[in-house]
């Protein structure tokens, strides 16, 4: 009896130290898994060209005189992902490209924004004329053109 | 009798600390830089001269926005979330720059037809 039951207490220490063995090796691969993304990152070559693409694009749009304040941020942008880029530091880079990228796309919609509602405008004054005379003929003003932003 | 291991004290605990470590990240914890992008996207898709002139435009910022959600829910991962916040903050202005540049179109629309 007393052989049997001392095989039994052998039998559940074994199985607990096997036990231990397992759970260290599972823990730390647990850990691995939740941070795989952190090292898996890749150079961001191709959205940090269609960064540059932007920034060139968005100065095209004029938006270095119509909306300088994007524009500087998307290039100081572009120039810190390139330099995280240098750095091996992929994720920063990506973040940064991706940044320089939406702010490149806002200084050029702000600017050619900005060009049509001055083109608006010029045609507005160009026919002031005719609509005052307009009104005078009808004794009715003219239907006002919203410009509200 | 052959010992059941799931019973075992021990190796209850190592279970519950691994589920404790894998949930951690699945709390409904609110993120200021997401719910400011969220609140900034809500008020947009309110006004109707913006829906109606730069929709798509305001799609691509809720999509970001989605994904925003995504990588704070399952991921946790608060600079990751935060760009991506930030990113559909910046799609949302652009949405507005087309709208006014498109209302300023059909200003001038509006002006050649009555020359």
């Amino acid at each position: 009896m007393r052989a049997i039951a001392n095989s039994n207490r052998d039998l559940t220490q074994r199985q607990r130290k096997s036990l231990r063995v397992w759970i260290i090796p599972f823990l730390l691969s647990l850990f691995a898994f939740e941070n795989i993304g952190c090292s898996s990152a890749k150079p961001p070559t191709g959205i940090l060209s269609q960064a540059e693409l932007d920034v060139r694009a968005a100065s095209e749009a004029r938006a270095d005189e119509l909306a300088p304040m994007d524009l500087q941020s998307a290039r100081e942008k572009l120039e810190a992902s390139k330099q995280a880029m240098a750095a091996k530091k992929y994720d920063d880079a990506r973040r940064l490209a991706e940044t320089a990228q939406v702010e490149a796309e806002l200084a050029a919609a702000k600017a050619e924004a900005e060009i049509t509602r001055r083109a608006a405008d010029d045609l507005r004054r160009r026919l002031d004329p005719f609509r005052s005379e307009n009104e005078r003929a009808t004794g009715l003003p003219s239907s006002p053109v919203s410009t509200k932003e | 009798m052959k010992p059941n291991v799931f019973l075992d004290p021990r190796c209850l605990g190592a279970a519950l600390l691994s589920l404790v470590i894998l949930s951690l990240g699945c709390g409904a914890v609110s993120n200021p830089a997401l719910q400011r992008a969220r609140d900034d996207y809500d008020r947009a898709r309110q006004d109707r001269e913006l829906v109606r002139r730069a929709g798509v435009a305001l799609d691509r910022a809720r999509l970001t926005l989605d994904q925003a959600e995504r990588v704070w829910t399952t991921e946790n991962d608060v600079v990751e979330t935060e760009h991506l916040a930030y990113i559909a903050e910046k799609r949302i202005e652009i949405a507005r720059a087309i709208a006014r540049r498109r209302m300023a179109a059909d200003d001038i629309q509006q002006l050649n037809s009555r020359q």
